[in-house]
This record gives structure tokens, sequence and C-alpha cells, in this order.
């Protein structure tokens, strides 16, 4: 049996208190093996942000209880919480998610800077990362000098650049034309396949669907599995 | 320190914007400060090098040297005292003077003291002069770029009498003027009235411990004891000249605040979006807190050390021109304030920092 990278166990999440308060995210259950690649559809406002929120150590739920690898994450301190994200989740946001000061290889150093690694080695990871998502010849460029492609390879890059269990994707291809978005994706996709981590991705493009392995739909706070579509 | 020294290296003229006007605010501070000192220095040398704690004037002088009159009788008094046994006379006046055979007048103090007591200024130039020698001053240095020199005779206006330059002194001045020390006997060819009371004069320094001076005060009559500083304050004009200056360098270190305080906020506000991302993949509020800090403080530190030379690079330009006077261990406190307020204009962006929220980075397209 494979084994489990995130595992939700009847989860909830709930804003506010008492009359005025709003459930987010009603008894979720997930588990997440290895080597998946995972995508969350469902309308705005259904509780996509909090479900990865929460999945990423950024929020704590309400009820319910959330293991990450072998680890109980419900209930840790900020600090912890901080510890846990560096080391074992790796993010890829929306379309600003570079720091626009860093070189593409700062980017990804900066990662290894937070974890306290120094040294020849982090370095080493980095060009390798880079050269396998197509990006070498980009090494000493500012994001601003990047195409949109580009920039959310390098957030790929930076993802895995602290060899995280997890990686969460909030919407990769929102800025990205349906044929880059395809390559960034599948660049994920084939990652998680390669190393047998786990990766979950928020999404709003039907048409990345049939890149990954499972979808899980978020309606009203309420999660459903569907079969994977058939390919066009 | 990854991420401070990267973002002053990709927004270099943004960086060097703040820090221009950071090195001309603390240029700005600097001079003023040796300004103040230059001229304080040039106001009351004098006082400031005198080797007495305390001054004993005439009652009601309002802590005016010069408003004071004191007699032989008080002297004796104070003298016998247990309190006065480490006592000196002084008698200060204000004169015009001219050259011997010249018509060029200049101002000058003329100091008289005990040339036997701890009152006896250093000499420079020349031999110190006796207390028995009437026809004999010792002058302030300063009157050397006037161009007179030893053996030199200068003539009191008002009395008439003439003194010759016997030694020079250095660091003495009094109310922006030169002083010129003399024994009491050339003072009293000065006041040729006073001879019926006898010799009169305007304070006496004393040295001693407090509880001494306490009970001096109480045990004679008619007297009022100051200390140096109050002496200071008491020199006309003194305190408003270094009061304006002061006030000067305060507005300039609250202006240097705010420059700071608001240029960090603006720029902490337009990276709120970016320091999101930075906490949800893991870097903690202390890591980005202390990148902070060292922008402010390296910023500050570098403009510093450039208003620092500039500072005195002007002042070797100006030397002679202007009264500046700017010693190491001034310079060392202000810079010491500079960065304590430059510290204390980043508080508010720091507050920023650490209220960030990691999830401020989910679900934002910006």
């Amino acid at each position: 049996m494979t084994q489990s990278k995130l595992l939700l166990d009847q989860v909830s999440k709930e804003f506010g208190d008492g009359d005025t308060s709003v459930k987010v995210l009603d008894h979720i259950s997930l588990d997440i093996k290895s080597g998946e690649f995972v995508a969350v559809v469902g309308p705005s406002g259904s509780g996509k942000s909090t479900f990865l929120s929460i999945a990423g150590a950024l929020l704590s739920p309400s009820k319910g209880r959330i293991w990450m690898y072998d680890q109980e994450i419900t209930k840790l301190s900020a600090k912890k919480m901080n510890q846990l994200r560096l080391s074992h989740i790796g993010f890829i946001f929306q379309s600003s998610n570079l720091i626009p000061y860093l070189t593409v290889r700062d980017q990804l150093l900066l990662m290894a800077k937070l974890a306290g690694q120094h040294g020849q080695e982090p370095k080493q990871r980095a060009d390798d990362l880079l050269h396998r998502l197509g990006l070498s010849h980009r090494k000493s460029h500012y994001p601003e000098s990047l195409s949109g492609g580009e920039r959310q390879r390098v957030a790929i890059a930076r993802a895995w650049m602290s060899d995280p269990e997890l990686i969460l994707a909030d919407e990769p291809t929102a800025s990205l034309d349906s044929e880059r978005g395809r390559t960034v994706v599948q660049m994920l996709a084939d990652e998680v396949k390669l190393r047998q981590k786990a990766a979950v991705m928020v999404t709003h493009d039907q048409r990345m669907l049939d890149l990954c392995d499972r979808i899980v739909y978020i309606e009203d706070g309420k999660l459903s599995e569907q079969p994977r579509p058939i390919q066009l | 320190m990854f991420l401070a020294l990267r973002e002053f290296r990709h927004a270099k003229l943004r960086y060097l914007l703040i820090g221009f006007i950071m090195v001309l605010i603390a240029w700005l501070v600097l001079f003023v400060t040796g300004l103040a000192q230059g001229l304080s220095s040039d106001n009351a040398s004098s006082i400031q090098n005198m080797k007495a704690d305390y001054l004993v004037l005439q009652e009601e002088s309002d802590h005016r040297i010069n408003r004071s009159v004191l007699t032989d009788e008080l002297w004796n008094e104070v003298r016998s005292h247990p309190g006065g046994s480490d006592a000196a006379q002084l008698g200060v006046h204000m004169s015009t003077l001219t050259q011997e055979g010249s018509s060029t007048k200049f101002d000058a103090a003329f100091f008289a003291i005990d040339m036997e007591s701890f009152l006896a200024p250093k000499v420079v130039e020349g031999s110190r002069i006796s207390n028995t020698d009437a026809g004999v001053v010792m002058a302030d240095s300063s009157l050397k770029d006037d161009g007179y020199r030893l053996g030199d005779r200068i003539v009191d206006q008002a009395s008439g009498t003439s003194f010759e330059i016997a030694a020079f002194t250095e660091g003495q001045s009094f109310s922006h003027a030169p002083v010129i020390h003399m024994n009491f006997e050339g003072w009293k060819s000065l006041q040729p009235g006073s001879s019926k009371h006898g010799a009169i004069y305007n304070a006496i320094a004393l040295n001693g411990s407090t509880e001494q001076m306490e009970a001096l005060v109480s045990d004679i009559p008619g007297i009022e004891l100051i200390t140096k500083k109050e002496a200071l304050q008491g020199i006309p004009g003194f305190q408003e000249e270094q009061g304006s200056l002061i006030m000067m360098i305060v507005f300039l270190f609250v202006i240097a605040a705010f420059v700071l305080a608001v240029f960090f906020y603006v720029i902490t506000i337009q990276k709120m979006n970016q320091f999101g991302v930075l906490k949800a993949i893991g870097a903690g509020t202390g890591y980005l807190a202390r990148n902070l800090i060292l922008q402010v403080l390296s910023l500050t530190l570098v403009s510093l050390a450039i208003s620092i030379g500039l500072t005195y690079g002007v002042s070797y330009l100006l030397a002679g021109v202007v009264p500046f006077s700017l010693t190491p261990s001034v310079v060392l406190l202000c810079s010491l304030l500079f960065l304590a307020v430059s510290l204390l204009g980043s508080l508010l962006s720091l507050y920023r920092v650490i209220k960030i929220d990691a999830i401020e980075a989910i679900g934002r397209a910006a």
C-alpha cells in the first residue's frame, strides 16, 4: 500500500462565531497518496481557497484532524506551521508569487537560505532543477523579464527546491494561455510521478483536468470525488 | 541578509534617493552640532575650561558674573569658612582696547586672577606673569591671528592704561571676546575708584563638596552660589544662541525619523503581497523583520559615514571663518542618536510586517 501524503479526516472550517458564523468547509475527508496529482475544482466561493489554506498549514481547522506524511498537524503553533511549510510543502501561487528583486537562481536559493542550508549543495540542486525545467538560460534574469509561462516554471522549481512531500498549487495557470498552461501543468505532473510525491492543484481550467489522477469537486463546502473525465 | 542586499542591488535608484536625503539630514545635524559647539566655546571657553566647580556671586545677580560685586571683606569671610578653603577671586571686566600706536579697536574681557591660584590658565607661549607686576597681561592666542605678538602693548580705552602682552594662553574666551588675564595689581589700575572700599571682585571660584557649599551659602549672608554650568547660562546671549541651534538639531532628528518612517512604510505597503508569499513559503516573521531592520541600519550607517566625511571636509574648508568644533565623542553620540531615531522610524513598517498573514498569498491574482 502506498503511503498517505496528506490525510484530512472530517475537517470543517467556520469563520466568525455564534449566529454570524459561516461554514466554509463541511466535514471534508480526503486521502492523497504518493505519486498522486489531485485537481480541486469548484465555483467561486465554494471554499477552494480555504481548503488549500488548511491543507497548506496556513489555517487551522475548526473541527477534524489532518495528517501530513506521518505527522498530525491539526493543532500546531504558528511557528511550527511555518517550519512545516518550509520543509514539507511546496507552494505555487497565481501570477504574482516570485520576488521581483531576486534572479531566477536566487529565487530557488532563498528556499535553501530559509531552511538554513549553505554551501555548494543547494546551488547544485538549484541548477539541476532549472536545467530540468528548461530554465538554465534564464538563471540570472529577474522575473520582470520572463514570460508568464517561464515565471510559473520558476515557481514550480522553487516549490521543489526544499524537496517537499506535497505541492499545493493555487490556480497556477490563471495568467497563462492554454498551451503554456498545459506545459506548466504537465511539468508539475511529471515531477510528481518522478519523485513519488503528491500535488494538489486548485483550478478553474477544465482543460488541465486530464493531466490529473483524481478530480475532487468542492461546492458549498462539501467535497465530492468524480471519476476522471475521458480524454478528448 | 540575503533579501536585504539583493533588494538594494535591484532597486538602486530608490535607495540611493532616500540615502541621499539621509546624508543631507545627517550632514546638517552634524554641521549644526559642530557650529553649536564652536559657538559655545567661542562664547564661553574660559568658563568651560575653568578648573572650578562653583562660583560665589553677590545675591540677586541673576547668575551673571558681570552683575555681581564682591568686596575684600566678603572674600575674607569666604576664605575663613571651612567650605572656602579652596577658593580664588575673579574679576571680570569687558573692555574695548587698541594696540598702542594704532586706532583699530577690539573687544576683550579682562580676567583678574591670583596667578598662584587654580584659576591661572595654561601658558602656551611666553611665561606666566607674576602677581606683582601691574603692567603685564596674558592674552588668548586668538589675538595672534589679529597680528599681536609677545611684547606688544595694548591700551584700555576707558582708563588709558597700557599693558604689555607677556604670554599667550589657549581656549580662553568670554562672551565671544578673547580673554586677557591680569593680576590684581593691574586690576586696580583699571578701577581707580575702588581703593576706597579695597579691591572689588565679581566672583569667587570654589572647589569642594556639595555639603560644604550648602553650609557656605547658609552661613554667609548676601551671596549666591552657582555651578559652572549656571555661570555659562548667565553669559549674555549664551542660552539664546545654544537654544535656537539645539532646537534646529532636535527638529532635524524628528524629520529624519519621519522621512525614514514614511519611506519604509510606503515600501512595505507596496510589498505586502510579496511578504504574504514569503511567509507562505516558510519565511518566519523574525527573518523578515531582521531584513527590514538590516536595511534601515545599513542605509543609515552608510549615510552617516558619508555625512561625517562631508562635515569634516566642509569644516576644513571653513576653518577660521566660522567657529566650528566637533569632537569624535560628539560625532559618536550624534551617530548613535541618528541610528536610534532611524530604528524608531522603522517601527511602523515592522508592525505591518509582523501583522501580514501568509493566507494573503492564496487566492490573489494581482
